[in-house]
């Protein structure tokens, strides 16, 4: 689409009410975005390439032990601290909103990895392997990405363009709903919500607009693009 | 008739000064051949990361930056050795830099170019690092300016070869004695490298003047470079590296390096060349107070960054220096021991300063005391870094241990080449020095003060 | 045309001046040649200002100009939104432009001492190799076969160890 003033600002809503930490979300993403294979040992020390990660905090003292879910993606930051920090500007902000990571132009200095507060980046050390079958299930609309490249959560960009695509051959504007990444898709209670946050009737917009709403790290100022819906009982313990 | 000139003979200097560049022994075989080993061994190790992939070093997520950059600071740190100290010696007229200069600015050279290796040998994609350069290409792709990593690319080169150029000009006239003193195929590889030096009045003069002169351009530089590499770390969000304290920090901590340096290689030099007759205990007491001087200064800035941030007590700030303190505890404690108590309370004593022992223990400690300052500055902020779910630790693997040695063994294996095949010893500048000494009296055409000896 | 009077020590050296300067050889075709620098006037006072600094400062603007274009021009040429900062920001421009108009000025500085120097120089010369183990030469410069006769002559007067011309080696 053009480089002007865009009509679209792309964003989600996590409704951590209705988050039960299954975890789909996470393999969703792993299957979708041809996501490469780590190890036991890799995973030990560290090195999972989870692009959206559900993070676990235990509160409370036994028995009354809580467990709180977090899903950890990339929060496409307005002011992305990882963006100017590339020498070679494989991390740049898109017209619509997405925070943008080029494969094909990442030389593997890490340093977008350092500034994201959220580490929500992450590096492959090694050249993916996919043992058969697993080969079978790639997808052939996102590319395959070597050793020594950082690689994060693109907001599934292969479906926003293929329904891009679509609705331009069909003649009509891009509809609430077309664009569903696949967490969001996957999700069984509905506790992702993607779409344009410039619409201000579409349904990410209205959830955006909710008393319960948060966004993390508010206080660095990177104006993610990733809201956060308060919730999970915790005002009630016990 | 003043006795002094009868006693000065400049061609006994001159063969005395020039001792290191005898033909190579045995034992200088043998020292060129183990370093060399090393330096192989990390270029193979090297190899397995290139082909294999960053897997094999310790880096993870979040610590994505370990040894390579660690070592990239410290090295960039060391050459602030010798262009620092020549240019503020000479610009502070100080007599006694004499004999260190040349051996100094060498340090200089050698260090920054072991520390640019490192920005290459750290990417996770080594054979594009072309990306990097701004050239013009067919798809109108640019470098971003903004990314402080190309900062320090833009400086490191500054200063890679402004520090070339000022060790060259000092290079020039004590290669025209080389040149002079040697035959065959050597005369004809000095005689190139001196330009056809003569020694005229009109050389010497704008000799002088335009060394004054690159030792002011080039302290700028230094400066500037050291606070752009400390800036790859201040302009970040991690908490422990933001802070506004870092780019003067980085540079006292730089020369303070860079002096425990260059005393360490006169120390060494001296006794491998017998070079007793000019490097005195008078040099090494100067030298041993200008670092007694910036250990106070580093220890006065590490000493501002814990206090505040022990003060305002900032959760996460906090957390990363408690994280240090619990998990390289020991390690903490060497650095402050090498940085600030033996040197402080060591470098107080006449004995000590002149004492070449005590000396090499000393700057020995704080070099390690610097590269233990680079580790805890880059490892504990990245392993507790803002979200608590995925704080990690790191350990060097074989391959960066292997690497990071062989730059220290590089270095020296440069610098050991350098010795050999270049006077390690300011020859003109020392005999300048032993001619102005030479009383009051009538002089040439015109009188000439006394110069006083500077004990 | 050269001539070079090779003197052991300093006193017979600077005699030979004075002598040359007597017997009506122009003061600017004669110069001392030593292995360290004198202080002004024991030999040779100082006739001209160096005039290398003008290098350094065209060099140095020059150098500045190319920082600026690479900052500021290649970011104006590939506009790529980066966060919330400008697509031209003060900081990194000013850096980047500071960077290499040290950087050419260094260069610049070698180029004009190499330029005012006569550097380098690989025609041949008169040259003695003593001069480096702590001799002085005396160099006269001329055009004039009489005047460079003058020349020998007071040389060899005023204690000269050996002469030497560009043609035979020192």
């Amino acid at each position: 689409m053009g480089k002007e003033m865009t009509e679209i600002r792309w964003g989600m809503v996590i409704d951590l009410d209705r988050c039960t930490g299954c975890g789909a979300c996470v393999t969703a993403c792993q299957a979708e975005n041809n996501i490469a294979l780590v190890e036991k040992d890799g995973i030990a020390q560290g090195r999972n390439l989870h692009w959206l990660r559900i993070e676990r905090y235990w509160e409370g003292e036994f028995p009354h032990v809580r467990a709180r879910f977090l899903p950890m993606l990339c929060q496409h930051c307005d002011d992305a601290p990882c963006e100017p920090v590339c020498p070679v500007y494989a991390s740049y902000h898109n017209p619509e909103g997405l925070n943008g990571q080029v494969y094909n132009r990442c030389v593997g200095t890490r340093y977008c990895a350092n500034n994201c507060p959220y580490a929500v980046r992450v590096f492959n050390f090694y050249n993916p392997n996919w043992p058969p079958p697993l080969e079978q299930q790639l997808s052939p609309d996102i590319t395959v990405r070597s050793r020594g490249v950082m690689e994060k959560c693109s907001f599934c960009i292969q479906r926003i363009r293929r329904s891009k695509e679509d609705a331009r051959l069909e003649n009509r504007p891009l509809g609430d709903g077309d664009v569903e990444p696949a967490c969001a898709q996957t999700c069984p209670p509905d506790a992702i919500v993607f779409g344009n946050l410039a619409d201000p009737d579409s349904h990410v917009s209205r959830l955006a607009r909710s008393p319960r709403r948060f966004r993390l790290f508010e206080d660095l100022g990177t104006e993610p693009s990733v809201i956060y819906l308060k919730g999970g009982g915790h005002e009630h313990p016990g | 008739m003043n006795t002094r000139v009868e006693r000065y003979d400049a061609a006994r200097m001159n063969r005395a000064m020039l001792s290191s560049m005898r033909p190579p022994t045995f034992r200088w075989y043998l020292l060129a051949l183990v370093l060399g080993a090393v330096v192989a061994f990390g270029l193979y190790a090297f190899t397995v990361q290139a082909t294999t992939g960053m897997g094999v070093t310790g880096i993870n997520r979040p610590v994505m930056w370990g040894i390579y950059i660690i070592s990239f600071v410290f090295w960039v740190g060391l050459s602030h050795s010798g262009t620092m100290v020549s240019a503020i010696l000479r610009l502070s007229q100080a007599s006694w830099r004499r004999p260190i200069l040349r051996g100094a600015e060498a340090m200089t050279v050698f260090s920054i170019a072991v520390a640019g290796l490192f920005p290459l040998i750290h990417l996770g994609r080594n054979w594009i690092f072309y990306y990097l350069l701004p050239y013009p290409n067919q798809y109108g792709l640019w470098p971003n300016f903004r990314s402080p990593l190309l900062f320090d690319m833009v400086a490191i080169n500054t200063y890679i070869i402004g520090s070339s150029i000022f060790l060259y000009i000092g290079l020039l006239p004590d290669l025209a004695v080389v040149r002079d003193l040697s035959s065959g195929w050597r005369k004809k590889f000095y005689g190139f490298l001196a330009m056809g030096w003569r020694g005229s009045a009109e050389q010497w003069r704008i000799f002088s003047r335009g060394s004054t002169l690159l030792a002011c351009l080039i302290i700028p530089v230094a400066v500037s470079v050291h606070s752009i590499v400390a800036w790859d770390f201040a302009v970040t969000l991690v908490p422990g590296w933001h802070s506004t304290i870092f780019a003067p920090y980085f540079v006292i901590g730089a020369i303070t390096s860079g002096v425990a340096a260059v005393i360490t290689l006169m120390i060494v030099i001296r006794k491998l060349f017998k070079l007793e007759e000019f490097l005195l205990p008078l040099h090494f007491d100067n030298m041993a107070k200008l670092l007694l001087a910036v250990c106070l200064l580093w220890s006065y800035f590490y000493f501002a960054e814990v206090f505040t941030t022990w003060y305002a007590h900032k959760p996460i700030e906090w957390e990363i220096f408690s994280f240090m303190a619990d998990r390289y505890g020991s390690i903490f404690f060497i650095m402050i021991l090498g940085n600030t108590i033996v040197p402080i309370i060591g470098l107080c004593f006449r004995r000590v300063r002149r004492s070449q022992i005590a000396l090499l223990v000393i700057t020995l400690l704080i070099n390690l005391a610097m590269f233990i300052e680079r580790f805890l500055i880059v490892v504990p902020s990245l392993s507790h870094k803002n979200i608590p779910f995925i704080w990690g630790s790191y350990t060097p693997s074989w391959v960066e241990v292997a690497i990071g040695t062989a730059a220290f063994a590089l270095f020296f294996l440069l610098y050991t080449l350098f010795a050999k095949f270049f006077p390690i010893l300011a020859i003109t500048d020392v005999r300048e020095q032993e001619e102005a000494l030479l009383g009051n009296q009538p002089l040439g055409r015109t009188q000439v003060k006394t110069l006083v000896n500077e004990e | 045309m050269e001539i070079l009077g090779i003197f052991k020590t300093l006193e017979p050296a600077a005699g030979a001046i004075n002598q040359l300067i007597a017997a009506g050889v122009a003061e600017d075709q004669i110069t001392s040649l030593s292995s360290v620098p004198y202080p002004e006037g024991v030999l040779i006072p100082e006739r001209r200002k160096p005039a290398f600094y003008l290098s350094t400062l065209v060099f140095g603007v020059f150098g500045a100009l190319t920082g600026f274009a690479l900052a500021a021009g290649t970011a104006w040429l590939y506009p790529l939104r980066t966060g919330d900062k400008p697509i031209i920001s003060i900081f990194p421009v000013g850096l980047i432009t500071y960077e290499l108009m040290m950087l050419f000025a260094i260069i610049g500085t070698l180029i004009g001492m190499f330029w005012t120097m006569g550097l380098p120089d690989f025609k041949p010369r008169a040259y003695a190799a003593e001069i480096s183990d702590g001799a002085i030469g005396i160099l006269v410069t001329t055009g004039d076969e009489d005047e460079l006769n003058r020349a020998r002559a007071t040389l060899i007067a005023a204690g000269a160890e050996r002469l030497c011309t560009e043609e035979e080696e020192g």
